[in-house]
């Protein structure tokens, strides 16, 4: 194509498109604007082969171009303001400008489930203490979920812990079970690697409780554990205190009180200052004499089972409970995610309701 | 376990208030569920008299009434319907305290009352009360009110953990706080009588099964009540006192020192005799709480000469139990070995308040004391009961366990800094006498079977201390954390998927037979659980389809039109006797994208394959390539669904779900979409979790691109994807064929030189209808072409797109729009 045959071809495009602007209807606009000014357009593709001709003559050329590209546009705005009332006079403008109070259009907004936030905003926390992620079955045997975490078969302990049982055996016809917690991860763990070993392990545990506001048949829980030289029941202290003022604030006070889980040996308890009245026991300093509804009145809550590992624990994994110590700790993340989302009723993690899902 | 604040008092010899023993308790790791004051606390409050009645002059309702106290007289304005001329009440007069404060003096409507008759509510003796307390006839007047009703106390509630056996008695909790508080414990000690020197035969068959019986004869009794303050201390244990001291007794000298007793009739007894034996086979017992048991020799039992009398440390035997006729007994307390009894309960399924006891481990050392306070106590209501034997027969004598400690251990055990010093007083606290030696030998009492190492020394050495001295200090060093994969793709996932619209849901790993019948799924591949909560729960999740759907349903029930949910979950399959667990992501989308109402009408779509395709794609894209080609199975309408697959094999599926299973799952709504992928898939080795790629970014061209737009006519039948293949694989420096018989000199030889290339084809339209021929369909495609090297000339480009023209015209006999 010569300048000229570039030019002759320009003014036709214009013409034409005066031609057309003349008659057309509202709802052939677009298709118009399309047809001449979109990027297929027959004005921007003309506009493009500019590229083809020397420096000097693309310069002189492509004013043309610009001066009627501008015009046929103004063209098309004004014709669209006179046609299109609800688009332009509502949303794009005219004198009194747009309306900036519409509703933006929506964007796809879905949700991560409440127990997913928890467990991943846990997991943040522990992650910067060094604590690796591990995984491990939900089809476990009495080995791995009682054995070896010194739970033996006659154990009065066994009675709290209502198993599901499975109908089915392993390869090594050892009966299988639902894991009733996440401690079983210690001992596979264990069994597989050395120390030094820092673990968590968030998942879902069974147990035959009956539904209920507090209790639910399938829950969470994480797990966690460091097993090093010299590990004792200050570490676990700092640890724990880390990990709930990272989460709750740093004016949260913990409180350690000496309890009973098989695996460890000393066991303790963590209780932390009510997030919902501070310690304070009551609903609000205004009504002193009215229970905080989250804590009963107590001032406490309790957080976690914890506790210097058991050397029986240790010693089914292989390790030396002389050489090796560690201390090790379980929480509920449902209990995390109750008190984080202000949610009173468990039953609602596992109901599903969009309207409330949606919220997160 | 219940205990009784007074009760516990017994046994502490120095003051301790309640709410400080509880404080006390709970420091050292009693668990409080519950601590409430009992009894009458008021102050002020005499007996009287009613000697008039009048009526108020300015109030219906109440009454003006004189109160003879036996020293003075006070008139009174009273509101209670219940009042009569003569009748004996509780008298608060002015300073009295009651539960509702100090009362004052105060004008009534008008009239000045000097005190009031109380309610039994107001004094707090009772929940709530109906007008006003009235006492027995004969209750003297003017005495302190506070004597007609128990003295104050506090009921607690402890929960006992499995390691605290050792604490389920009031004198045993007593020692606990005595000996870690330092206070003096009034250690029972009833005495040995003197002259019971008859013989009596009690035969052990297996010392291993019951190391210890000691056998108390008591003759000389008759029928006696069970002392009221006896009854009362059984109520507050929960238990219905039987109003006979030989009955109630045992169930108090088991709340009290936590030793199980049994009293049988010693006349009826066949022998006399005991004999602590296993049951024979066939052997029968019928038991005090109405069973008859047939026996095995399983059981250990409790026989005279001829039968068994008690399932040994479970349940004595009705043919010879104590009644209101009985005059002698044999007192039977002794020490069982946990196994024997745990296996009887389990058997049997009968539970007591003794085999609890037993089953966790009593104190062998102190059944004869205990024997021996039934006696005591028996012989204040029937004081002239006489001991004729006491027989103590302990064939496998308790011999305590020595445990050696190092102290370092214990500090480093606790991470604190104790004094030697400080660590010999928390053991000696504990009863854990230590012999001078090093490493220190500790022997443990024989109430404290729970301590059987050094990590059980350091918890009572921490609990002497106190864990709040416990510093929180560590020497942790940093350590590298690996990313675990299941975590972060989950992660990955869930995050994505929530951009793209989709809610997370949690449904339980439990699915019903209807469940899987309404998904068409098999229930020969379900795991089965032994014992499920109920049938809803019957079976483990073979899919996360069924779970999706009811969350589906859920929602459109409660007024939702359109849902997008997602679920990260296991499912649980068994295969020829093997099982697996395997993590999915599935999702079920119903409804108008990206929402069902607003403002710009039509830009709103009805959610279909390509939209569910769309998302598909974009979420796993980032996790690999993924390839869809037709099929799936019987879940899905055969003409939208499609298999997902990666280099190697299909991995998932994704597609309409069939009519037939959404009305099945009650479903109203049409056109429900469902993908599901395994997470195994999405891990790769090579980057696990990670970005498609690897992470790796390609330059881009500094040079003008040059795209083109091409529409070819092609048959229906052919897919897309092939087509694409086709045009992508055009070589720009492969010449177009020759026809044959024409020049061998190719028309573009020589410019399409090396450096050009195909960057994309995209089908930017997709039109069937006028001008296209049935059977037929155009693709319009947008080639981009560009070059890393220099600018591309359209000749060039030309001549790639006629290349390309022919190999789609050789291969679909596809022909250009015209
Ligand atoms: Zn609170």
């Amino acid at each position: 194509m010569t300048p000229s045959e570039w030019r002759d071809k320009l003014f036709q495009i214009k013409d034409a498109f005066l031609k057309d602007i003349g008659g057309v209807s509202p709802e052939n606009l677009d298709a118009l604007e399309i047809r001449y000014l979109g990027r297929k357009g027959e004005l921007s593709i003309l506009l493009r082969e500019l590229k083809d001709f020397p420096i000097e003559e693309r310069k002189s050329l492509g004013q043309d171009g610009n001066s009627i590209k501008t015009e046929m546009e103004s063209l098309l705005a004004g014709k669209k303001s006179s046609l299109s009332p609800i688009k332009t006079q509502a949303a794009s403008g005219g004198k009194t400008g747009i309306d900036v109070t519409l509703p933006g259009y929506p964007f796809l907004k879905g949700s991560i489930h409440p127990i997913s936030f928890t467990v991943n905003k846990l997991a943040e926390v522990f992650m910067r203490l060094g604590f690796t992620i591990a995984d491990g079955p939900h089809i476990e045997d009495d080995y791995h979920n009682f054995e070896a975490l010194n739970i033996p078969q006659c154990h009065p302990s066994r009675d709290a812990q209502d198993t599901f049982y499975l109908a089915m055996k392993d390869s090594q016809a050892n009966n299988l079970l639902l894991r009733t917690h996440t401690s079983p991860v210690q001992i596979r763990t264990m069994m597989k690697h050395k120390p030094p070993l820092r673990i968590i392990s968030p998942g879902r545990v069974f147990r035959r409780d009956a539904l209920d506001a507090s209790h639910s048949f399938v829950f969470h829980q994480i797990e966690g554990f460091y097993v090093d030289r010299n590990v004792g029941m200050a570490d676990l202290k700092w640890t724990m205190e880390a990990f709930i003022k990272e989460l709750f604030g740093s004016d949260t006070r913990l409180r350690f009180r000496p309890s009973y889980f098989p695996f460890v040996e000393p066991g303790a308890e963590v209780d932390m200052t009510c997030v919902f009245c501070r310690g304070r026991g009551n609903r609000s300093a205004a009504v002193p004499n009215e229970k905080c509804p989250v804590c009963k009145g107590s001032g406490w809550l309790e957080m976690l089972g914890a506790g210097v590992i058991h050397p029986n624990v240790l010693k089914a994994c292989s390790m030396d409970p002389v050489q090796w110590s560690g201390f090790a700790f379980g929480a509920g993340i449902e209990r995390f995610a109750m008190l984080l989302f202000e949610i009173r009723d468990m039953r609602i993690f596992y109901e599903n309701d969009l309207r409330i899902l949606k919220q997160l | 376990m219940k205990i009784l604040y007074s009760w516990l008092m017994d046994f502490v010899g120095a003051e301790l208030e309640a709410e400080d023993a509880i404080r006390k308790l709970q420091k050292i790791g009693f668990k409080v569920e519950e601590a409430k004051k009992t009894g009458a606390s008021f102050k002020g409050v005499v007996t009287g008299r009613i000697l008039k009645i009048d009526r108020h002059p300015n109030a219906d309702r109440l009454s003006l009434v004189e109160v003879d106290t036996g020293k003075n007289v006070f008139k009174v304005v009273c509101g209670a319907g219940n009042i009569a001329v003569g009748q004996k009440v509780p008298f608060a007069a002015e300073g009295a305290v009651l539960t509702t404060g100090m009362l004052k003096k105060a004008k009534i409507r008008g009239v000045e009352s000097a005190g009031m008759i109380c309610s039994g509510q107001e004094l707090g003796v009772e929940e709530k009360s109906d007008g006003i307390m009235t006492l027995p006839e004969d209750t003297p007047l003017g005495i302190d009110a506070l004597d007609l009703f128990p003295k104050q106390d506090w009921l607690m509630e402890f929960e006992i953990l499995p390691n605290q056996a050792y604490c389920l008695s009031h004198m045993a909790l007593a020692r606990e706080i005595c000996s870690f508080y330092g206070l003096p414990f009034k250690k029972p000690s009833p005495a040995f009588p003197d002259g019971a020197c008859a013989d009596f035969p009690i035969n052990i068959e297996k010392p291993m099964s019951c190391p210890r019986y000691t056998g108390i004869a008591l003759r000389n009794l008759r029928f006696a009540p069970t002392p009221q303050w006896m009854v009362d201390r059984l109520r507050f244990m929960g238990i219905n006192p039987k109003n006979n001291i030989l009955i109630d007794v045992s169930n108090y000298v088991l709340f009290e020192l936590g030793q199980p007793t049994h009293c049988f009739d010693l006349d009826l007894l066949k022998g006399p005799a005991i004999n602590v034996r296993s049951a024979g086979k066939g052997e029968r017992i019928k038991t005090l709480d109405g069973e008859d048991l047939e026996l095995s020799e399983k059981f250990l039992v409790i026989a005279d000469t001829e039968r068994p009398v008690a399932l040994a440390g479970v349940i004595g035997g009705v043919e010879t139990a104590v009644s209101e006729s009985t005059k002698n007994i044999l007192i039977e307390s002794a020490y069982f070995n946990p196994l024997n009894i745990r296996k009887t309960s389990k058997e049997t399924g009968i539970k007591t308040e003794s085999s609890y006891r037993f089953e966790r481990g009593t104190d062998p050392e102190i059944t004869a004391a205990a024997g021996l306070r039934i006696v005591e106590l028996i012989k204040q209501s029937v004081p002239q009961a006489r001991i004729e034997a006491v027989i103590d027969n302990y064939p496998l004598k308790y011999r305590p366990a020595v445990i050696e400690v190092e102290p370092m251990k214990i500090k480093t055990i606790l991470g604190a800094d104790i004094s030697d010093n400080d660590m010999l007083k928390s053991l000696r606290a504990v009863d854990l006498q230590e012999e001078p030696s090093e490493p220190w030998k500790l022997t443990v009492p024989s109430f404290r079977h729970d301590i059987e190492n050094i990590w059980d020394v350091a918890e009572e050495t921490g609990r002497f201390i106190g864990y709040d001295v416990i510093p929180a200090e560590t020497g942790m060093k940093l350590m590298r954390v690996s990313p675990e994969p299941f975590f972060e793709i989950s992660l990955k996932l869930k995050t994505e998927l929530a951009g793209c619209g989709f809610s997370e849901v949690y449904n339980y790993d439990f699915v019903s037979n209807k469940d899987l019948k309404n998904c068409m799924l098999d229930e020969k591949t379900c795991i089965d659980v032994l014992n499920p909560v109920s049938s809803d729960y019957r079976y483990m999740r073979p899919s996360l389809m069924s779970g999706l759907l009811k969350a589906l349903r859920y929602n459109l029930n409660r007024g939702q039109e359109s849902v997008f949910i997602f679920e990260i979950g296991k499912i649980y399959l068994k295969e020829n006797g093997s099982y697996s667990e395997e993590a999915f992501c599935a999702g079920v989308a119903h409804g108008v994208f990206p929402a069902e109402h607003f403002w710009r009408q039509g830009l709103n779509e009805e959610a279909d394959f390509y939209h569910v395709k769309g998302i598909v794609m974009r979420i796993f894209e980032t996790v690999g390539d993924l390839k869809f080609a037709s099929g799936g199975n019987g879940f899905f309408a055969p003409e939208f669904c499609a298999e997902i697959a990666d280099e190697n094999s299909r991995i998932g599926r994704l597609g309409k779900i069939k009519d037939s299973i959404v009305s099945a799952n009650d479903i109203k709504a049409k056109d429900v979409w469902y993908f599901e992928i395994p997470l195994k898939a999405l891990i790769k080795d090579s980057h696990p979790g990670l970005s498609a790629g690897g992470g790796k970014v390609k330059p881009v061209s500094v040079f003008p691109r040059i795209w083109r737009d091409l529409s070819v006519v092609v048959g229906m039948e052919h897919k897309w994807l092939d087509v694409q293949k086709a045009v992508q694989g055009v070589h720009p420096v492969r010449n177009p064929p020759c026809p044959k018989g024409t020049a061998a000199a190719p028309p573009m030889a020589g410019l399409i030189s090396n450096g050009a290339y195909l960057e994309k084809a995209e089908l930017i339209d997709l039109y069937r209808g006028k001008n296209i021929p049935e059977g037929m369909k155009s693709l319009t495609i947008r080639l981009t072409f560009s070059s890393m090297e220099r600018t591309l000339t359209d000749a060039e480009v030309d001549g790639y797109i006629s290349n390309i023209l022919d190999k789609l015209a050789g291969k679909f006999s596809a022909r250009l729009r015209t």
